[in-house]
């Protein structure tokens, strides 16, 4: 992170250690690819200005009002986008949320984020911007991913991981047909 | 996308396969060695070293001192030691205030054993505060001005005094020049904080300095500042709870006169740089050699820098108390402590976990002795020896963190910031904190009568959601004969308003199952309804007919010349049924069907407002009882969830379907029932935010240097222009509340003759109303006036100009206070 000056206290409006892991990941690729191309160019960093926040661990039943309540806080919101599930559009658990400033959003990092919101500690990191297309859960039967094979049963967001579900589902069906 | 396909896909098995990362927390994709493969570099060491200082409860912080101390002067040819400690050293003063006195005996030391390197700490803390000056970041220069009096001991001469006397004289000028300026209250408040670090420090034959400095400065810290009562948070509102405002100036000014007749004992300040005095029979702070200080310059003209100054009142909670669990007034401690904590709390607002530690360690860097143990409940304070402190950690932390979330006009940070200070001290020591904050919440709600109408909205905003982090729960029972109160009255108005609120971050049945019996009346069966009753649905209704089929046509997304013979039916209708005006009979069909088709949420109603929007601004265009009827028709839609209707209210202004004065009109002309309810006030001031962020706006983009001529002209008229609405909109809430205030809107509406008791509250809401919104604009004109001198003396200087100068840059403060650069939309 090429920070100016490091503070003496770690700072809570960075981009998670997700993100930068996931850029750092792309980065390698495509410097494989293109190592002798491109020599060391000092990249722009997309959430320079971001005004964007990814919002996850929310409830299924949470409401855009309810996250409008609370993020509004943080200042006025422009744009809300609730992420849906591919298949059934219905809320999935996420959404994102859009400032008009990039210091609303850096603040919402530091105040928001990792507190509760329908009683779930929400998380909340800063995002390159909204497209068309992001408000759909990328997993297999069309939540988020990290619900279909979820161990732990979440009530908030559909019990058990999907994939699990249908495998008992399958499980219990066999075992009628055996019997 | 890709790492996750990457990954083996079926069922569960067992061990650490790599699928198994997909279920841990982020932290964890920043992988860290196993095991530290080599020896850390001798500067990294020192650093965490000297991060750490103090913060330990089980180290003896004068060991630390020493150790530090001795590895930088051991290591004196390391180049990258030296520079990353000094660097450090100034650095850690003005982020973790805390800590200050512990560094200062870190140097102290040093200076005994290699005062070159004494000598670079001093150099560095000069340059800084003489940046800081230049910038007018008065909280840097104090906080260095407090490290440089900490080492006091190692100066020649008069030493930081004449720096001190410097900033007196300054601060003199100025006042005698024009005694509304903020800056020279600011200076002395410099000074004063000073003095204690000096007098604590291991410097000698200072008191007669330190005297004479406080004679003088008296004239200046003991008036009280002509600004005052506008920032006072208990004016009183007619009751008789008014207190006297306490001057942080005046207060700190009286404490340190009653310290030097004692002797300047200073109890509550560790004094680390002791542990020198007792190791060696000869004193080597003595011997050690002196340092002159270098040059801090007090330029001839002064910034007020990042934030507007206002004056500083002295806020608690828990003031009055029949035991003492913070330092009473009369105690410089009460000052000192606060003052440190405020610093802390406001320059760690990046770090809300981290700031939450120092609350709870707060007796980590006091005099020992200064505060009872941690966690102990109030009833056993009785039980304590005579003589000991009753002084609850927590009680001092929370107090400060409050008097910041009380803060007027604003505090320095987002309230929403204070909010997540106080959940996260909750969260690290549940114990300690929330029997404190269960005092707080009491002595707040017992005196909210009395307490500034924004201060009271900004308390039930708080408190619904810190409930919102701990499960809603709260005892209610106390409060229970409170249910019954009349609507008008303020604490029955805090019950309902924060019930709302609640609501608004949960659901309606959620909350319900918090609340005993006597309040489960209070959440209408309506507010657990996810859609609210269409009203054109019941045949009773006026025009329920077309009511009806213009729901239909929108559901349909029809186009509007579909819409218009109905809509000129409700209007010849009305003008048979001789109705006075029959645009607000359709424009109420029109409108309420709008809502009803976006019912669902707050993006269906946007949308549904998007694609009827053409006939909304003709509508809206029209005439004021038209846009009142727009706002009535939300509002009464979404009467039993008054939030979304706010919500849709503001959306419409962005819109420019609403002007603001329309929501004030609305909001203020008719029922003096209305100034009773908090979203009320909610959409009020969010409409003021925006129009005093739309001209602080305009006013920054006029100021922005090297413009055009044509353009700068242009921009000028724009300001002009911004200005008088805003003033005009002022106006007509001046004239609007003085009605309610003095009663003459009320002979008029209802013919009362204020005797009632609803009557005389209602004018007290009035008055509190006032007090606010006249404080608003007092602080948009300070603010204008401030940003047109300063533009004009740096377009003088020729230095570009900084932006934001002045109260609330980027300080939305969430939903109420409105946001400065909300405005694009209305802009086009």
């Amino acid at each position: 992170m090429p920070a100016a000056i490091r503070n003496t206290v770690d700072r809570l409006d960075k981009p998670s250690a997700y993100y930068q892991s996931r850029t750092k990941k792309r980065k390698y690729d495509r410097d494989n690819e293109e190592r002798e191309r491109t020599p060391e160019e000092p990249a722009e960093d997309p959430l320079k200005d971001a005004a964007t926040l990814y919002v996850g661990n929310l409830s299924f039943y949470t409401t855009e009002e309810q996250i409008h309540e609370l993020f509004a806080k943080c200042g006025e919101i422009k744009r809300l986008i609730m992420g849906l599930d591919r298949f059934n559009k219905t809320p999935c658990g996420f959404c994102f949320v859009e400032y008009y400033t990039h210091q609303d959003a850096l603040d919402c990092m530091k105040y928001i984020g990792g507190t509760k919101l329908d009683e779930r500690i929400i998380r909340t990191d800063l995002d390159p911007g909204f497209q068309e297309g992001r408000q759909y859960g990328r997993g297999k039967s069309g939540g988020q991913v990290r619900d279909e094979y979820r161990e732990e049963y979440d009530e908030g967001r559909g019990g058990l991981g999907r994939a699990i579900q249908a495998e008992r589902l399958k499980e219990e069906e066999e075992y009628g047909k055996g019997r | 996308m890709a790492d996750y396909d990457q990954r083996p896909r079926g069922g569960r098995g067992g061990g650490y396969n790599n699928r198994k990362r997909r279920y841990r927390d982020e932290e964890d994709y920043d992988r860290r060695p196993q095991r530290r493969r080599y020896e850390e570099p001798l500067p990294v060491k020192v650093r965490k070293q000297l991060l750490a200082i103090a913060e330990s409860p089980l180290k003896p912080v004068e060991e630390e001192v020493g150790v530090i101390a001795k590895t930088v002067c051991d290591n004196y040819e390391d180049a990258e030691l030296r520079n990353s400690f000094c660097e450090l050293v100034v650095q850690l003063v003005v982020e973790q205030p805390f800590k200050t006195p512990f560094v200062a005996a870190v140097v102290l030391v040093v200076n005994t054993l290699k005062s070159e390197i004494a000598a670079d700490v001093l150099a560095r803390a000069a340059q800084k505060a003489n940046e800081g000056i230049k910038r007018g970041e008065w909280r840097e220069v104090k906080l260095l001005m407090k490290f440089l009096g900490g080492l006091q001991g190692l100066l020649e001469g008069d030493g930081i005094f004449s720096v001190l006397q410097d900033l007196l004289t300054k601060a003199v000028d100025l006042q005698t020049e024009n005694n509304e300026e903020t800056i020279g209250p600011e200076l002395v408040k410099i000074i004063l904080f000073t003095i204690p670090y000096i007098m604590a420090s291991s410097a000698t034959d200072v008191q007669e300095k330190a005297n004479s400095l406080l004679e003088n400065t008296d004239i200046i810290a003991s008036e009280p500042h002509v600004l005052q009562s506008l920032v006072d948070p208990y004016p009183g509102n007619g009751t008789d709870e008014a207190t006297a405002p306490n001057g942080v100036l005046s207060l700190l000014q009286k404490q340190l006169q009653n310290e030097a007749t004692s002797g300047w004992e200073l109890v509550c300040l560790p004094r680390p740089w002791k542990v020198l005095l007792e190791s060696d029979q000869v004193d080597p702070l003595a011997l050690a050699p002196k340092h002159t200080l270098p040059a801090i310059i007090i330029p001839e003209v002064v910034n007020t820098g990042p934030r507007a100054l206002f004056p500083e009142l002295y806020f608690s909670v828990y003031a009055n108390q029949d035991i003492e669990t913070v330092p009473s007034m009369a105690n410089i401690a009460s000052c000192l402590l606060r003052d440190a904590l405020v610093d802390t709390i406001n320059i760690l607002d990046y770090n809300r976990n981290a700031t939450s530690r120092f609350l709870i360690d707060i007796d980590c860097y006091f005099s020992p002795g200064t505060f009872v143990k941690r966690a102990t409940p109030f009833d056993r304070l009785r039980d304590l020896a005579e003589g000991k402190s009753t002084w609850k950690p927590e009680d001092v932390a929370v107090d400060a963190v409050f008097s910041q979330l009380f803060q007027l006009p604003i505090p320095e940070h987002k309230l929403v910031y204070y909010h997540s200070l106080l959940t996260e001290s909750c969260k690290l020591a549940p114990a300690a904190i929330a029997p404190s904050l269960g005092r707080a919440i009491r002595f707040l709600y017992r005196n909210v009568d009395s307490m500034d109408l924004e201060l009271s909205y900004r308390l039930m905003d708080w408190f619904s959601h810190h409930l919102s982090n701990f499960g809603f729960t709260w005892k209610w029972t106390e409060w229970i004969d409170d249910v019954e109160l009349p609507a008008v009255n303020p604490k029955k108005a805090f019950i309902e308003g924060a019930l709302d609120k609640e609501i608004r971050l949960s659901f309606a049945q959620r909350i319900k199952n918090t609340l005993p019996e006597p309040y489960q009346q209070l959440i209408a069966k309506e507010k657990e309804k996810d859609t609210p009753d269409f009203k054109y649905d019941n045949d009773d209704t006026p025009f329920a007919q077309e009511g009806k089929e213009i729901w239909g046509l929108l559901r349909k997304k029809s186009p509007e010349d579909q819409i218009q013979p109905i809509i000129d039916r409700i209007h010849a209708q009305a003008i048979e049924m001789n109705l006075p005006d029959p645009l607000v009979a359709s424009t109420d069909a029109y409108m309420t069907s709008i809502c009803y088709v976006g019912s669902k949420s707050l993006s269906h109603v946007l949308s549904s407002i998007e694609r009827c929007k053409e006939r909304l601004l003709a509508v809206g265009a029209q005439s004021s009882e038209a846009r009142k009827q727009i706002i009535d028709s939300v509002m009464g839609y979404w009467k039993d969830q008054p939030g979304v209707g706010v919500n849709i209210v503001d959306k419409l202004l962005n819109y420019t379907i609403l002007s603001p004065n329309s929501v004030i009109e609305w909001a203020l002309a008719k029922e003096g029932t209305r100034l009773s309810l908090p979203y009320v006030y909610e959409m009020v001031s969010a409409t003021i935010g925006k129009v005093t962020g739309r001209v602080r706006q305009v006013v920054r983009a006029k100021n922005v240097p090297g413009q055009l001529p044509e353009v700068s002209l242009g921009m000028e008229q724009t300001v002009e222009r911004e200005r008088k609405s805003m003033k005009d909109l002022f106006q007509l809430m001046e004239e609007a509340l003085v009605g309610w205030a003095t009663g003459s809107k009320d002979q008029a509406m209802q013919s009362g003759d204020g005797s009632t008791s609803d009557e005389a509250m209602i004018r007290q809401w009035g008055e509190r109303w006032l007090r606010v919104f006249r404080r608003k604009f007092a602080v948009e004109e300070a603010w204008f006036l401030e940003t047109e001198r300063v533009g004009v003396e740096e377009s003088v200087a020729g230095v570009e100009v900084i932006d934001g100068v002045g109260v609330g840059n980027g300080n939305g403060n969430g939903a109420v206070d409105g946001n400065g650069s909300a405005e694009v939309e209305m802009v086009e």
